[in-house]
């Protein structure tokens, strides 16, 4: 089933041409490490997750690109159709001459209701050409401008027009320290009305990014090409074809599907974070050798202790200590530190992968009271490798790792609001104080499920 | 009188009978003993010699319960009822081999076939027959004697045939289960929901909980429901994009002009000859199945003859089944429709009747209540009539037409062309959508109930602040 991409913004679609390169070199690999007709079932079905055939040339990538201005929309477009494998659709985006000015309220209140049928008309047509739709997933920024409000706006869109079909958002949050001065105000914004229409966001930390950059990948000039690069593969692991079921060898149909019934079937709980172990550059990677046990105890110590990376994990954090979990645990006598999840994808790819012990994960101290381990753990897994590593393992979680920097930007957005710092801005194109209040309603009322776990 | 016929031990007239055509080198036989084979149903016979009515072959109504499971499990073939050319049986009361066992069998397999239940196959005999005991009951089988049987099959064959005989007098049997497992080409669309409704399948296991639940996991499973929903629907969609493909590419391919195209079982037909070779196999199991139900139809006014008589053989019960005349397919005549009519009416006023009872002593048990029970009475009164009333909207506006309910073939025709025989998707779904509007009033009008009802239920707690959750 298909996948239809709605890369928005600048941020969303130089993400999404590193997601589809991904996504196709790998598909492409030659070291997958298994037989020829799995290699090909593999292309197949990455293939018709992604890309569509035409008669003559390259796959096209089943996508829409969406931005205010032309450049970086041309710019992702040659960049794809000179690498000569696979290409954007000639007629798939949509791009205006003028800029935005950064301005969320006028993404979403001007920019929107204005360009909605041209967009909505894009993506109907990328729709039809889809044998069957899968859902949505829908690239954007989280405290930028005008990406960020055409894209709650278009979201909100999605879920009127397709409302049977899923809608994953993926956004990339912030530096901690960023430029924008009204980027906590954006993120609010975006956060709220996204957590209204959409039904799973994905996210992706910049600074987390940048650090797995500087620390695992080595490299010195960190561009936002090499943060993209990671995400991208970060993506692709998620992703990539699996098995549908233990011991089947047909590759799952609908990835999407069974990722959002598994992990956010909670309306109060949308927010899923990706982890991939081993991370490295290609040139460390050749030296490499990994067994299953060391990443599995590393990835679950990451997820415990709220790590983004392999290094510098916390080993000290443990899994609270009380024996069966009782219903109504007090938080004061739960390890602040600690990162209790509501549920949990592992997903293992490569050698000898049948041979994985995920016993770990299953730990029900791991998890809330109010779920066990069955319900909340799922594992998808496939023998062929990825992208080149010979093993290795992501982890989609949707647990308390985002409460911390979440409640910080409700905090500093709160704090500029009382004080009604730059609210002109957005009351001058129709987001009024009581849409602000809304959403600080609905954020605080996220953060205090999240806490309650 | 004689018993070279099956007159015997009833009292038809011989000339009621239809004789067997006379074999001019029969030598005459001397009078046998009893060659019934429900010996116990035989009350009256004296000198024995009664025969099966020539003609009539009761294997018949077995062939095609038999048939319709030949495609897998059963063979039914060795239990055969072998009463014709008579057997050369003992008298009743040393009778070994009682007919009642198979009949057993014979009427389980038909019931679960009816209810499509499988599962049920392989039972111990005596399960079998509780079974048996139970489904009947649970259709309304109205006489007694069979719920008293022993379950070990070692006598009852009467009440056995009297039950299959009530079975085959409700509805055309033989016709229903062909229907049931008719081979199907084309791509079938059901078109009512009927059987989904009417088999709600095994209830789950109750789960008990230790403690209170927690609303969350409550949130958390109902969330999981809808996604798999909309995971189906998307799965659904698949299936029509495709169904859509395989149309347009075949068409022309079929013989049948009024049809047009190809279906995918056809089209799987031409791409897999190990497939075609199966599918005859089915077709001509199939194929014995009609001529044996045509066959039962030729011969069924003989069973009914004998029916009568083996009815007339057993002692009055407090409630006798009356089998209703059975109105066949063609040759409806106006003056058959008599009968029903009455027994119709007959039906309505033994119903007012109870309904008059049950109503007059549930007031006797209630009247002496207080005034608040009047006002709830009053109010469920009210709510009753309401309901009443929204029904008759719903009917009247979903036409309150006879709605097909077999599945039928999905057929794709030009835009514009001259449509076949059949339904049009276009009505159907017109169909659909009222209801599906009816449904989301109903859904509606629920919701608001909850609302207010919790709106209630918070406002009666002072100090607490109603949060709603954001709308979905």
């Amino acid at each position: 089933m298909s996948i239809v991409t709605v890369q928005l913004g600048q941020c969303g679609n130089q993400i999404g041409f590193e997601v589809f390169d991904a996504l196709f070199s790998d598909s492409h690999c030659p070291q997958g490490l298994c037989s020829k007709r799995e290699n090909e079932a593999y292309q197949a079905s990455c293939k018709e997750r992604f890309f569509s055939e035409e008669e003559h040339g390259v796959p096209i990538a089943r996508a829409v690109l969406v931005d205010m201005e032309p450049k970086v929309i041309n710019q992702t477009l040659s960049k794809a159709a000179q690498s000569g494998r696979w290409k954007y659709g000639q007629h798939s985006c949509f791009c205006q001459k003028q800029g935005s000015g950064n301005n969320w309220a006028y993404g979403y209140s001007v920019h929107g209701p204005r360009h909605e049928e041209s967009i909505m008309n894009l993506i109907q047509k990328e729709v039809e050409k889809c044998d069957s739709l899968s859902g949505f997933f829908i690239i954007m920024s989280m405290a930028g401008g005008t990406g960020s409000g055409l894209g709650a706006f278009i979201t909100r869109n999605l879920q009127d027009q397709y409302s049977n079909s899923l809608k994953m958002n993926h956004i990339i949050w912030p530096y901690g320290t960023g430029e924008v001065i009204v980027q906590n105000y954006n993120s609010i914004l975006t956060l709220s009305h996204l957590y209204r229409s959409s039904d799973a966001l994905l996210v992706h930390e910049n600074d987390a990014l940048h650090k797995i950059c500087a620390k695992l990948m080595n490299i010195k000039q960190i561009s936002f090409r090499d943060i993209n690069q990671v995400l991208a593969h970060q993506l692709g692991s998620v992703f990539q074809p699996t098995y549908s079921e233990e011991g089947s060898s047909h590759y799952r149909r609908n990835p999407l599907g069974d990722l959002l019934e598994n992990l956010v079937p909670h309306p109060e709980f949308k927010m899923l974070g990706v982890r991939n172990i081993p991370q490295m550059s290609e040139h460390s990677l050749a030296y490499s050798t990994f067994t299953w046990a060391g990443l599995l105890k590393h990835l679950r110590q990451m997820l415990i202790s709220n790590a983004k990376m392999e290094e510098g994990i916390d080993w000290q954090v443990r899994p609270p200590l009380s024996g069966a979990p009782t219903l109504g645990k007090m938080s004061a006598n739960k390890n602040l530190h600690f990162n209790t999840s509501l549920a949990n994808l592992v997903i293992l790819r490569g050698k000898e992968v049948h041979s994985a012990d995920l016993g770990g994960f299953k730990d029900p101290a791991l998890y809330t009271s109010w779920l066990e381990p069955d319900n909340a753990f799922n594992m998808w897994k496939t023998q062929r490798a990825f992208n080149k590593y010979e093993k290795s393992a992501a982890l989609v979680s949707n647990s308390q790792f985002l409460v911390k920097p979440l409640d910080m930007i409700v905090g500093k957005a709160w704090n500029m609001f009382a004080s009604k710092a730059y609210i002109h801005q957005y009351t001058k194109f129709g987001i009024e104080e009581e849409d602000f209040l809304d959403s600080f309603t609905l954020l605080e009322q996220v953060v205090a499920s999240y806490r309650n776990l | 009188m004689a018993c070279n016929q099956f007159t015997g031990c009833c009292s038809l007239s011989p000339q009621k009978f239809p004789r067997a055509p006379p074999r001019a080198s029969r030598p005459s036989r001397p009078p046998r003993p009893c060659t019934r084979a429900f010996p116990d149903t035989c009350g009256r016979c004296t000198d024995g010699a009664a025969r099966v009515p020539p003609g009539w072959a009761p294997a018949q109504p077995a062939a095609w319960a038999a048939g319709a499971q030949s495609r897998g499990d059963f063979r039914v073939r060795g239990h055969r009822l072998r009463l014709r050319d008579g057997l050369s049986g003992e008298h009743a009361a040393a009778h070994p081999l009682s007919q009642a066992p198979a009949l057993w069998r014979l009427l389980f397999r038909v019931l679960s076939l009816l209810r499509a239940d499988r599962a049920s196959a392989s039972r111990a005999p005596e399960a079998q027959a509780r079974w048996v005991k139970a489904a009947l009951r649970a259709q309304g089988y109205p006489r007694l004697g069979l719920a008293r049987l022993p379950e070990d099959g070692s006598q009852g064959s009467r009440e056995l045939l009297l039950a299959l005989a009530w079975l085959l007098a409700r509805e055309p049997l033989p016709e229903r289960l062909l229907a049931q497992t008719r081979v199907r080409l084309g791509d079938e669309m059901p078109v009512c929901e009927c059987g989904a409704l009417a088999s709600p399948g095994q209830p789950a296991p109750r789960v008990d909980t230790a403690g209170p639940v927690d609303v969350r996991r409550l949130q958390w499973l109902m969330g999981k429901l809808r996604f798999r929903w909309r995971n189906l629907m998307a799965s659904q969609q698949e299936q029509c994009a495709l169904l859509g493909k395989i149309h347009a590419y075949t068409r022309g391919c079929h013989g049948d002009r009024s049809l047009g195209h190809l279906s995918v079982a056809e089209t799987e037909l031409l791409r897999d000859p190990e497939g075609g070779r199966q599918l005859l196999q089915r077709l001509e199991s199939e194929n014995a199945r009609l001529e044996a139900a045509l066959e039962w139809r030729r011969r069924e006014l003989v069973f009914w003859q004998w029916m009568d008589t083996v009815l007339g053989a057993c002692p009055p019960e407090a409630s006798q089944p009356t089998f209703p005349p059975r109105l066949r397919g063609r040759g409806r005549r106006a003056g058959a429709w008599g009968p029903v009519a009455w027994e119709l009416q007959a039906l309505q006023e033994e119903l007012q009747a109870a309904v008059g009872a049950r109503r007059a002593a549930w007031a006797a048990r209630v009247g002496g209540q207080g005034p608040e029970w009047s006002a709830a009475r009053q109010a469920a009164q009210e709510a009753v009539g309401r309901e009443l009333a929204a029904l008759r909207q719903a009917w009247a506006r979903g036409g309150g037409r006879a709605q097909p309910h077999r599945p039928h073939r999905l057929v794709r025709t030009e835009a514009g062309g001259p449509g076949g025989p059949g339904l049009r998707a276009a009505e159907v779904i017109g169909v659909l959508r009222s209801r599906e509007a009816c449904l989301e009033e109903m859904l509606c009008q629920l919701q608001e109930q909850c609302r207010q009802q919790l709106a209630r239920l918070a406002g009666a707690l002072p100090g607490l602040i109603w949060i709603p959750p954001p709308r979905r």
